[in-house]
């Protein structure tokens, strides 16, 4: 069991009005089962490295569609299972080397299919163990590294604490043990990623970029220090910026002057959520966007009106909409 | 990351005819083939050449299969190894040119290797300027040089990668992993011209002035890049503590980037990247911005509200004939907020002018309405 994440195969959709639009549920639904049967393509197999995000992201979306169990449980625990190595990381897909992105998204998903059992079953002291291999990433400076190899990025770093957190390792969690990371060192860190435009970077020194700024508010989030650190003046400050990402059409941008596109719905509408500034845009005109990027006949959702859905813009247009309010989806947590 | 802009197409035009499918199933297979080849080898630990030539085969075809990288590494670092602890006299002519590049012949068996790999990646870095894994190759390449090569050979490694990022850059000059991997290059640089003693990510800021000239000339050929602003906005605290600056220089210093951001603006004051560097240059006067290190030093209270004040003045001006640029009445407002916070008598900011500007700025920015309507009762207007 497993879903092929790369561009799905669309329809271009003919003459649907902006009074007509409405979240096609079904389609979608139909649209995720279906990523399963698309071996006979050369792209399934070139996208393997996707594999566990593609479960992640489509499982997600089930969610919060009200369609849990739309994908069959046991399918799915089985092929977590096997991207699992002995150090307790996760692969994306069977053989393929572990990484801190994949196994946060192991464990995401495991949580939601209540798989822990199972992995205790597989691998006695399981979740200790996947807690090891990810407190074992955090280099001295506080950052994370994706796997040995030794690359360092926020996004790791906020893996990282969402991870340990599921998995109920976070220092806060278990006060009477020694911390397995160093919170401090961490979030130190990622203070030293903020500009003065009030957003993140993924670096000290780089420019604000809305994927990065939701990694860094949520792994401040996380750790309980978004509003101590922020307070209203920096909410203020990074909500201005967010918010300047909204353009005309209703979408969202990821930086100044780039091109909308449906996954920052979710990267700039949970972040904005998480400041309590989601009332800083337009969000009847976001839900309109994310609807047109809808192919309404074959299901999914693409990052613009007219191109090629996948089952990533999928996930975070409909957790946009769920961000908003929109009837019929189910709550979404913003970090 | 997934598909971007890609156009779609009916389901009726990708109905492959029998011809088609025979062929990607022949393509399928061939891959699969591979794959399963360059694994099977890396598990039998086969570090051979062979195998290192399979992998770029595969990567070639699919630059995101991380797994793979990870292999070629773990073969690169097994023949690092070898070489550097072999004791085989080397041939006369491979001597030579490791005597030429002031290297011993076994680390200039290393450089070379290197030099090799970093050649294999440019068509791929063309081909795929946002793949992660492929910048991040190329790193721990140049990495892995610094670790077993002396300092004069390493860094002219390094030299030549900021002749790559800029014509990177040049093709796309937002790439994020280009302006990310500058910052990386400049610092590896610094780091191995200052005898070893800069400690580990610090600056010493030699090659400063050099960046502050690059930006200069990016800005000049497109103001609109946020990236090249930013960056810039970044080498100023830099600039002004290599140059020993003091307080008349630093003075002269930010008026004339207030000058260039001026002119800038009254070029295109819908650009919301020449406001958000104006802002930028406020926001180093403004004390409670720890985010933004003070330009001036020291910068008292009395000149944060000159500067306010004329600030104000000159963006005032840019109004006419620009009266519905959003941008203008939020930098009022915001200026003016500020302004009445350091200055208490008011003085040159009348509260009814304020609240005209954030009429037209409704009137104008719809789409921020809930964000207006915090600012208005934020700023009692
Ligand atoms: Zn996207």
């Amino acid at each position: 069991m497993s879903l092929a994440a790369g561009p799905g195969r669309g329809h271009v959709a003919h003459g649907q009005l902006p009074g007509e639009l409405r979240l096609v549920v079904d389609k979608h639904v139909a649209y995720i089962q279906s990523l399963d049967t698309r071996r006979d393509e050369l792209e399934y197999h070139l996208t393997e490295h996707l594999r566990i995000g593609g479960i992640y992201w489509g499982l997600t979306a089930l969610h919060l569609l009200g369609h849990p169990d739309a994908l069959p449980r046991d399918g799915l625990l089985a092929y977590v299972l096997s991207c699992l190595h002995d150090d307790g990381g996760f692969g994306a897909a069977p053989g393929h080397d572990a990484h801190i992105l994949y196994t946060g998204y192991s464990v995401q998903i495991l949580t939601m299919i209540d798989g822990f059992d199972a992995l205790e079953e597989k691998m006695a002291g399981g979740k200790h163990k996947v807690a090891t291999f990810i407190a074992n990433l955090q280099q001295p400076d506080g950052r994370f590294a994706g796997d040995q190899w030794g690359e360092t990025d926020t996004r790791f770093l906020f893996s990282a604490f969402y991870t340990l957190s599921l998995l109920g390792y976070m220092p806060h969690q278990r006060p009477s043990e020694p911390p397995m990371i160093d919170v401090q060192a961490a979030t130190a860190y990622i203070k030293a990623c903020h500009n003065s435009d009030g957003g993140f970077g993924v670096a000290p020194g780089a420019e604000s970029h809305s994927g990065q700024v939701f990694t860094c508010v949520g792994a401040l989030s996380v750790a309980g220090e978004l509003d101590s650190y922020l307070g209203e003046e920096g909410k203020d400050r990074l909500g201005a910026w967010l918010s300047e990402r909204q353009l005309a059409s209703g979408g969202l941008n990821g930086r100044p002057e780039k091109l909308v596109d449906v996954c920052y719905s979710w990267w700039v509408g949970s972040s904005l959520a998480m400041i309590d500034r989601l009332h800083w845009i337009d969000q009847a005109k976001l839900t309109t966007f994310i609807l047109q990027c809808q192919d309404p006949d074959q299901g999914g959702i693409a990052d613009r009106p007219e191109d090629m859905v996948d089952v990533f813009h999928t996930v975070f247009g409909i957790a946009g909409l769920s961000l908003v309010g929109y009837p019929g989806i189910g709550e979404v947590d913003p970090a | 990351m997934q598909s971007h802009g890609i156009p779609r197409v009916a389901a009726t035009t990708l109905d492959k005819s029998e011809q088609a499918r025979n062929k990607e199933r022949k393509q399928i297979i061939q891959y699969q083939a591979l794959e399963r080849d360059v694994v099977d080898r890396v598990k039998a630990k086969d570090y051979s050449d062979t195998t290192f030539q399979l992998t770029s085969q595969l990567l070639t075809q699919n630059p995101e299969y991380y797994t793979i990288w990870n292999y070629r590494r773990l073969i690169l670092q097994h023949v690092f190894a070898r070489e550097l602890a072999a004791d085989e006299e080397p041939s006369e002519q491979d001597s030579a040119a490791a005597e030429k590049a002031n290297l011993p012949p076994a680390q200039h068996e290393v450089l070379l290797l290197i030099k090799e790999d970093l050649q294999f990646l440019i068509p791929l870095l063309k081909q795929y300027p946002k793949c992660y894994w492929i910048w991040n190759h190329r790193s721990w390449l140049l990495g892995t040089a610094t670790k077993h090569l002396p300092a004069h050979s390493a860094v002219t490694l390094w030299q030549a990668e900021l002749g790559l990022v800029s014509k990177m850059l040049g093709l796309d000059s937002r790439n994020f992993h280009g302006w990310g991997y500058r910052r990386e290059v400049v610092l590896a640089i610094e780091r191995l011209s200052s005898n070893g003693d800069g400690e580990k990510g610090s600056r010493t800021g030699n090659m400063v002035e050099s960046e502050f000239a690059y930006t200069t000339k990016m800005i000049q050929s497109n103001l609109s890049n946020f990236s090249a602003w930013h960056y810039r906005s970044q080498l100023i605290p830099l600039l002004l503590s290599s140059r020993n600056a003091d307080t008349e220089i630093r003075r002269e210093f930010l008026d004339a980037e207030f000058e260039l951001i001026t002119r800038a603006l009254y070029t295109d004051p819908y650009d919301q990247s020449l406001w958000f560097y104006h802002q930028y240059l406020m926001a180093t006067l403004n004390p409670a911005n720890v985010q933004a290190l003070p330009v001036l030093e020291p910068c008292g209270r009395v000149q944060h509200a000159r500067y306010l004040e004329r600030e104000i003045g000159s963006v005032r001006e840019m109004l006419e004939g620009a009266e519905d640029c959003k941008y203008i009445y939020q930098a009022l407002l915001e200026y003016s907020g500020r302004y009445l916070e350091v200055e208490a008598e008011g003085g040159k900011v009348e509260v009814g002018e304020m609240r005209g500007w954030l009429r037209e700025l409704r009137g104008i920015d719809p789409l921020r309405e809930g964000r207006w309507r915090d600012l208005e009762r934020k700023m009692g207007l």
